[in-house]
């Protein structure tokens, strides 16, 4: 299990990391999201005694990083996949990794048979691409057989292919009740990939659940297409209703379930058509949650336009 | 890479310069011929050598820090004192025993070049047989120094521009110094450790062989204090 007990982390005057508190259960494959700059980097280096922290700490069943006697073989990491000696061969890389931590070389074919880059295990890491370095990246993070897995954007550079491989592969890590943590800034990832999920902005934490949680406890939206549609607008924002689209297709409400609309309309004589209650997607969720946390945001279009 | 460089400058630059003197000595000065020391020019060949070794030790770590494979080395070695320690013993380890060899190499191969013209000197003399030794020892302590040098700058182009202007740049501004602060000043110079270190009879300005061993070893140990406890106490 890891354990994030208050951890702040300042680096010169950007304070990267603020009081971050959360634990990580084995068995779940627990994401990790946050917009880019929000402190997931940072927290994972010191999870791993990589980076000091300024208050705080981080603990593996109870142990901070740098007392664990062989790391490797009870947390595997993937921090940034070009982080290797470029003149090494992979099976070289995995060699020394192995051989510092007492691991059997016999696993280390095994894991580039796994990480599915066996047949360039004798070339120069230097040479790979990203998708390879990410796969040795992984071969390198499984070396120990570890019971905590950290990956820091691990989809990043993998094709399609490689990433429903991935997604599977830490649902079967996790089944096998490993603690994996997987950290993304997409959240259309997460929906797919994590069970539960932490959310954290600015470096700090914003909120915690599971996918369903997350999209259920926020505010979904009704479509409605009715005979009328003016009266019904006008009826449902008298009943605290907020008429967000009002199209010719047809209306969309906020803050009113679809039995509440169904029976307003019903009691008004205006005949309903279609009801459809919209579910929050998880990005519409994360969006809200991090709007005002987002380090480096982009104008939108109507700004740019603006300014012409 | 860097060994063979080392290697080939040593014995190399130490057989171009030894078959350079043999072949002029007959043009030698008497003076110059009474205080020659066919030791240490025989072994001229470690003054490009201590620039390889230096290197080599930069970049033992330096390198480490420019592919960014630091972190996948702490990641399997969080313990940074074992790090620092397993690194400084495979360096001083293999520098040593390939410096002495490929100095007592150059020294026999020079003393065979100059027999019968130019005077030599045999390993059956205590001094002669110390100074070639403290030839390796000169390039071992500056392959520890370059080390020492990459864990405080961390990149490898600053270490190698420092390390090149202790051992060469270092002298020349001392040479624009009052005279009587050369004096004391020029034997504290790493170059001049090293040339103490490994002449027979080190001129009266120099340190005698020991105490250069001895002051040489101080800067290596500070500076390596120094970057282990930046090692211990940074973000990697």
């Amino acid at each position: 299990m890891l354990k994030i007990d208050h951890l702040s982390k300042r680096y010169k005057d950007t304070l990267a990391v603020d009081d971050l508190d959360f634990e990580v259960k084995p068995g779940v494959v627990t994401g990790f999201l946050g917009p880019n700059g929000s402190g997931k980097s940072t927290t994972m280096r010191v999870i791993l005694g990589l980076d000091h922290p300024t208050k705080g700490r981080a603990t593996i069943n109870g142990k901070k990083y740098a007392d664990i006697k062989s790391p490797l073989r009870e947390v595997g990491a993937l921090l940034d996949a070009k982080a290797v000696h470029p003149g090494r061969s992979a099976r070289n890389h995995l060699r020394a990794l192995a051989v510092s931590n007492k691991i059997a070389l016999s696993r280390v074919d095994e894991v580039l048979e796994f990480a599915g880059i066996a047949s360039v295990a004798h070339k120069k890491v230097g040479g790979f691409s990203l998708g390879m370095s990410q796969r040795l990246g992984i071969a390198g993070a499984l070396l120990g057989d570890p019971g905590v897995l950290l990956f820091d954007e691990p989809v990043n550079g993998l094709d399609p292919e490689g990433i429903r491989w991935i997604r599977d592969f830490f649902r079967s890590l996790a089944k096998e009740g490993r603690t994996v943590f997987v950290s993304s800034h997409l959240m259309s990832e997460m929906a797919v990939s994590a069970d539960q999920i932490i959310v954290i902005g600015r470096g700090r934490f914003i909120t915690q659940g599971s996918v369903d949680e997350l999209t259920t406890t926020a505010q979904g939206t009704v479509f409605v297409r009715s005979s009328d549609p003016s009266s019904l607008a006008a009826l449902l924002v008298r009943n605290d209703g907020v008429v967000l689209q009002n199209a010719e297709s047809g209306l969309t409400i906020g803050a009113l379930t679809s039995d509440q609309i169904g029976t307003l309309a019903h009691f008004a004589g205006i005949t309903i058509f279609e009801l459809t209650p919209q579910r929050a997607s998880l990005e519409d969720v994360f969006m809200n949650l991090t709007a005002e946390s987002v380090e480096y945001g982009s104008a939108s279009p109507e700004m740019m336009h603006r300014e012409h | 890479m860097g060994v063979l460089v080392f290697i080939v400058l040593t014995l190399g630059l130490g057989a171009l310069i030894t078959v350079a003197v043999r072949s002029h000595w007959h043009e030698t000065s008497p003076v110059n011929r009474l205080t020659f020391d066919p030791v240490s020019t025989s072994l001229a060949g470690t003054i490009f050598a201590q620039f390889a070794v230096g290197v080599i030790g930069v970049l033992l770590i330096s390198s480490e820090y420019s592919s960014g494979s630091i972190r996948t080395t702490l990641a399997a070695v969080p313990n940074r004192m074992r790090l620092a320690v397993s690194k400084l013993i495979v360096l001083t380890a293999s520098i040593f025993i390939i410096s002495e060899i490929v100095c007592f190499i150059a020294f026999s191969m020079g003393q065979a070049i100059f027999s019968g013209v130019v005077p030599t000197d045999s390993l059956s003399s205590g001094a002669v047989l110390r100074s070639v030794i403290f030839a390796g020892v000169y390039l071992t302590l500056l392959a520890v120094f370059g080390f020492a040098l990459g864990l405080i700058l961390r990149h490898s182009a600053a270490c190698i521009s420092v390390f090149t202007s202790l051992l060469l740049v270092l002298p020349i501004i001392v040479l624009f110094l009052p005279q009587s602060w050369q004096n004391t000043i020029t034997r504290y110079e790493p170059s001049a450790l090293g040339r103490a270190m490994m002449s027979t009879t080190p001129p009266a300005q120099l340190f005698a062989a020991w105490t250069a061993l001895v002051v040489l070893a101080i800067y290596v140990a500070v500076a390596l204090g120094v970057g282990i406890a930046l090692l211990q106490r940074r973000d990697a």
